[in-house]
């Protein structure tokens, strides 16, 4: 097993205000991680400080070892997020923003290339293919959609990252339960085609302690510490209501 | 509202400035305002018209105030609109400032102006020949060529009338027109530069960046001398005589017409003027002036 | 290919293509040395006392001007926005159709360069201080009178109808009910027009009206590059300052909760400079005798002839075609620089340079390119393009700046690119901003034409100036009211142009992107 995400007594405050308090863990290939924990308590903040979107003010952050401002582009784009605004540009079409997640991998140029939709998009394709999106969507702009349709344009965006871990910051907070479903399984679930193997490692944040089938560990966070930190079976009611207290 | 205190600072330092500056800004009764259009470069007018204005106001017993301008058409509306008492104006705007302010007096000229030449210059590059011959101003057609200002006689009028009589029009320059430097100075270094292949400017102005060395003869040369027009001249208001008393109009010609080498001052003046005196001019000297004018259509 | 909002915004960068393969021909070794002159006077200006005084004392006149012609046209611009806005026709049951009549009325001084109206008043008044100030009051005027209105109608009407429901009079509902509302844009489009204020007023001294534009003016036509360059610093520098100054009353403004005190405060700062100003000027002699008797109205069959006489065809497209090339190169340079050097030290180096681009007189850069380029259309577009890119340039970063940067973040954060990240992240965001103040500034573009028409002897602009040389009055009226003609199409293209972009209701644009966040 490798370490893939490495956190070591990480603690973020500004001000006097702590968002973060010690926290130290590690991530494992293949674990797929629920993050819970009340609104407040620091969940958005871990997977900001995990991705390298906020420094900690203490400790540090490892990716296979390797300090967070220290990647290669390369690298960082290995460390894949879905974001709970999703961070789509309404400005470009649904295939644009598919595009975009190819960035880590592209120059400036293609990039541009992009803006004027002169890229091929047989990859984009693909990618909406995995996030189960229909290909007539292509070309439409992000507003026309519904909210679950947008979340998996962001999902197609992530699959076209090609990231080994993807960090979800409450993917289903505003999705109703069924899409939720659907949504949690792309991103637990194995999904292979001739263009994208997705990743066996996520951290996900939920805001309710409900679908949790298929991760293998949960982290409880409480104003910013580890509340507590074990495998999905030893997981009890108990656990749940103190950390929900 | 800390902010606002500092604001507070910020424009109590502004007005500092503004107010620091703030010098001899008396509004006198009645002064004699001279002017000329801006032929030169502006240092030059500066010293020249100074030294003037104070030797006026000592010989008139009058203050005298010297109001530069950077625009040829602007100072002949100033003199229109009597903004302006005594201009030194070149031959075109005079007889415009003139024509549009009736009763209005040519005073007097320099001994150069009585024969003023323009020159045709060209770049070396552009292997234009010698011309002697004025018809053979032909050989300018499809060239890049410049004039200075739109309305200098010496930069433009007369070098225009010279070009249409050779049966060049503006037209049959490269890119559809001339063009317009807005100055001597700039006339020479677009030449110079190689911008414009050839252009025409003021002999005057043409041989004393020659002697200041501010011309490269290796890369510039005279092509063509234009024969000789009236040109620059002083034009003064027909009101002079009530506003300063009887007779001093009369007198102001006087004056400048005593000028001689003898007197340091006058001296200096006439060496910034470029001349050895100035002499009488009369308003007739200037109707060919006049009919060019209208002919290219400067005066209507 | 897809037409999108960011690539509208880019696009006008091909511009560049037939300016750059009609100079590239054109540019030429000759001019080499005197550019060479040029650039390393930057670095040694003239600190001579003679010099410095003119230019101090040219700056304190240009600023005196702008400052007077400034605070004229702010005051005329509320009151005729009062009177052409919608709340004002409710307010004091005055019949709609004077609303449409005054509007158009407005747009008619509008459509005129405040050089243009300069070169005109100097025809009427003479030299004196009012035409300069006039020149800028004027255009001024009636373009805070267009924004101030649309400003007015945009606030939430029903806020205003409590009021009148209360029974406040009129001008008690003005007070309190609008200039809470209007103040804080007075205060951020008031501080900005003030910057147009002394680039106009700097303008205006280039074609002769007084300030430091003469004297910059006349040392770059005697090639006096170190001169030049003092007056260069000299204005970047009181440009910086007030942009500074502008920045923090705006940052002041934020506070919000003392309009009332703002509001005097302000009226008496503006009036103490005001005095100083008008003391300045030698005091602005009110009766300066009106000389338009001295022309000759012109007749309506020398107006025929004249109409025969002028090419205007040729002129028209001429202008067109400088404009649409300058506005490209305005337009499209920008995101592309920005998007090259993304790092922050690129980004204040771009800054800086855009500063010294917009405080340049756009007659100068173009006497400047033509050292060393061969005359033609390209050179006057360039011109003009190179200008207004160092507004274009400054106003994209104001507004990316003050826009959420999270976004390109988290594509940094991604293995994204610097440069791509500022194109998705930050870019993208602002491209609909940016592109109606485009449309805009082409509005802009056109009508400075008028300053740039001697490169080369082209267009509407040149033949102005040959015209008011030569004192012939039909023609300049002919031009005139083209060039009107011109900016009135123009708005209106680009009025509905922008429409059709945002797929709603033509909405009157916000010039200020200050505003329209």
């Amino acid at each position: 097993m490798t370490t893939l995400l490495d956190l070591r007594s990480v603690s973020l405050s500004s001000g006097s205000n702590h968002r973060l308090k010690d926290i130290t863990l590690s991530i494992q290939q293949g674990e797929k991680v629920a993050l819970l924990g009340q609104s407040g308590s620091g969940k958005t903040t871990l997977i900001k400080v995990a991705n390298g979107t906020l420094k900690p003010t203490i400790g540090k952050v490892l990716w296979k070892g390797i300090e967070l401002n220290k990647l290669k582009r390369r690298q960082k784009s290995e460390i894949g997020t879905l974001w709970q605004d999703l961070k789509l540009i309404k400005e470009l079409t649904v295939c644009q923003n598919v595009n975009a997640g190819a960035l880590g991998r592209k120059n400036a140029l293609w990039a541009l290339r992009n803006i004027f939709g002169l890229i091929d998009n047989e990859n984009c394709r693909k990618c909406l293919q995995v996030a189960c999106l229909e290909e007539i969507l292509m070309n439409k702009s992000i507003s026309s959609l519904s909210g679950g349709q947008q979340q998996r344009v962001a999902i197609a965006r992530l699959v076209h990252q090609q990231p080994k871990i993807i960090l979800a910051d409450e993917p289903l907070s505003s999705l109703d339960p069924q899409i939720a479903n659907d949504i949690l399984n792309l991103l637990l679930t194995k999904r292979k085609n001739s263009f994208y193997t997705s990743p066996n490692t996520c951290v996900v944040s939920l805001h309710r302690p409900d679908l949790l089938e298929g991760f293998t560990r949960v982290i409880g966070l409480k104003s910013g510490e580890i509340f507590f930190d074990i495998p999905i079976g030893n997981l009890n009611k108990t656990n749940i209501n103190k950390l929900y207290l | 509202m800390k902010n606002l205190f500092k604001t507070r600072y910020f424009v109590l330092i502004f007005l500092l400035i503004l107010s620091i500056f703030e010098a001899n800004k008396i509004s006198a009764k009645d002064k004699l305002i001279i002017s000329a259009i801006p032929d030169q470069n502006p240092e030059h007018l500066n010293r020249m018209y100074k030294i003037l204005a104070s030797e006026l106001a000592d010989q008139l017993k009058v203050s005298v105030q010297y109001k530069p301008l950077t625009n040829y058409p602007a100072a002949v509306t100033a003199f229109r609109t009597k903004s302006l008492d005594l201009v030194w104006f070149g031959g075109l705007t005079g007889t415009q400032a003139r024509l549009q302010s009736p009763g209005s007096k040519v005073i007097a000229q320099r001994d150069i102006d009585e024969q003023f030449h323009s020159v045709f210059i060209a770049n070396k590059k552009s292997n234009l020949p010698i011309i002697n011959d004025p018809n053979d101003l032909k050989i300018l057609k499809g060239r890049r060529f410049t004039y200075g200002s739109e309305s200098s006689t010496s930069g433009r009028l007369m070098p225009q009338y010279y070009l249409q009589k050779a049966g060049v029009e503006n037209h049959h320059f490269k890119r559809g027109n001339a063009g317009f430097s807005g100055s001597h100075d700039s006339t020479i270094a677009l030449v110079q530069s190689g911008s414009y292949e050839a252009g025409a400017l003021n002999e005057q102005v043409w041989k004393q960046r020659l002697s200041e060395g501010k011309v490269n003869p290796k890369n510039v040369i005279v092509i063509w001398r234009t024969p000789s027009y009236v040109d620059y001249h002083w034009l003064s208001q027909p009101n002079l005589d009530e506003r300063f008393g009887k007779g001093f109009t009369a007198k102001l010609k006087d004056v400048l017409l005593s000028f001689n080498k003898s007197n340091p001052r006058q001296k200096e003046i006439l060496e910034l003027f470029g001349a050895e005196s100035f002499i009488p001019a009369y308003d007739y000297q200037y109707l060919d002036i006049e009919q060019i004018g209208r002919k290219i259509g400067k005066i209507r | 290919m897809i037409l999108n909002k960011p690539v509208l915004c880019i696009l006008p960068i091909l511009a560049i293509v037939p300016i750059a393969s009609n100079v590239f021909y054109d540019i030429h070794p000759g001019g080499i040395n005197l550019l060479y002159n040029f650039f390393s006077s930057a670095l040694n200006p003239s600190f001579e006392s003679d010099v410095l005084y003119a230019v101090f004392n040219g700056l304190q006149d240009t600023i005196s001007i702008a400052l007077i012609g400034w605070s004229v046209s702010l005051f005329f611009g509320i009151s005729l926005a009062l009177i052409t806005s919608d709340i004002f026709y409710i307010l004091f049951k005055v019949p709609y159709s004077i609303k449409k009549f005054l509007k158009i009325l407005l747009s008619i001084p509008r459509g005129i360069h405040e050089l243009v109206w300069g070169l005109l008043l100097l025809q009427i008044l003479g030299l004196t201080s009012w035409v300069a100030i006039l020149a800028l009051a004027i255009p001024y005027s009636c373009l805070n009178a267009r924004v101030f209105s649309d400003q007015i109608n945009a606030l939430d009407k029903a806020s205003l109808d409590s009021l009148i429901q209360i029974g406040s009079g009129p001008i008690q509902v003005i007070i309190t009910g609008l200039w809470p509302k209007i103040f804080p844009v007075l205060v951020s489009y008031g501080g900005y027009r003030l910057e147009c204020a002394i680039r106009g007023a700097t303008l205006l001294g280039v074609f002769g009206l007084g300030g430091i534009g003469t004297e910059l003016q006349l040392s770059t036509q005697s090639l006096q590059f170190r001169e030049v360059w003092t007056s260069i610093w000299v204005l970047v520098i009181s440009i910086f300052c007030l942009e500074k100054i502008i920045e923090r009353i705006k940052d002041i403004n934020k506070i919000q909760k003392n309009i009332k005190h703002f509001s005097v405060i302000g009226l008496i700062i503006i009036s103490i400079l005001l005095v100083i100003s008008v003391i300045r000027l030698g005091g602005l002699n009110i009766n300066t005798s009106i000389n338009i008797n001295s022309i000759t109205l012109p007749s309506v069959k020398s107006l025929l002839i004249a109409i025969n006489n002028i090419d205007l065809v040729k002129l028209i497209s001429q202008t067109l075609f400088i404009s649409l090339l300058a506005t490209g190169i305005a337009v499209g340079i920008p995101p592309i620089m920005s998007m090259l050097f993304p790092t922050s030290i690129g980004q204040d180096v771009i800054a800086k340079i855009y500063m010294i681009c917009r405080t340049l007189p756009s007659p100068l850069i173009a006497l400047l390119l033509l050292l060393f380029i061969y005359p033609s259309l390209s050179v006057a577009s360039l011109a003009i393009g190179i200008q207004n890119m160092g507004v274009l340039g400054r106003i994209l970063k104001e507004n990316i700046d003050r826009n959420d940067k999270f976004i390109a973040i988290a594509f940094e954060k991604s293995g994204a690119s610097k440069s791509s990240s500022w194109l998705y992240g930050k870019f993208c965001q602002q491209s609909n901003s940016y592109l109606a103040y485009s449309l805009y500034r082409f509005d802009i573009i056109l009508k400075e034409t008028a300053a740039i028409g001697v490169v080369g002897g082209a267009g509407l602009g040149w033949k102005l100036q040959e015209s008011l040389s030569s004192f012939a009055w039909e023609e300049v009226l002919i031009i005139v009211a083209t060039f009107i003609s011109l900016t009135m199409i123009g708005e209106s293209l680009s009025g509905s142009l922008e429409a059709s972009l945002n797929n709603k209701k033509m909405q009157s644009f916000n010039p200020t992107p200050n505003v329209s966040n």
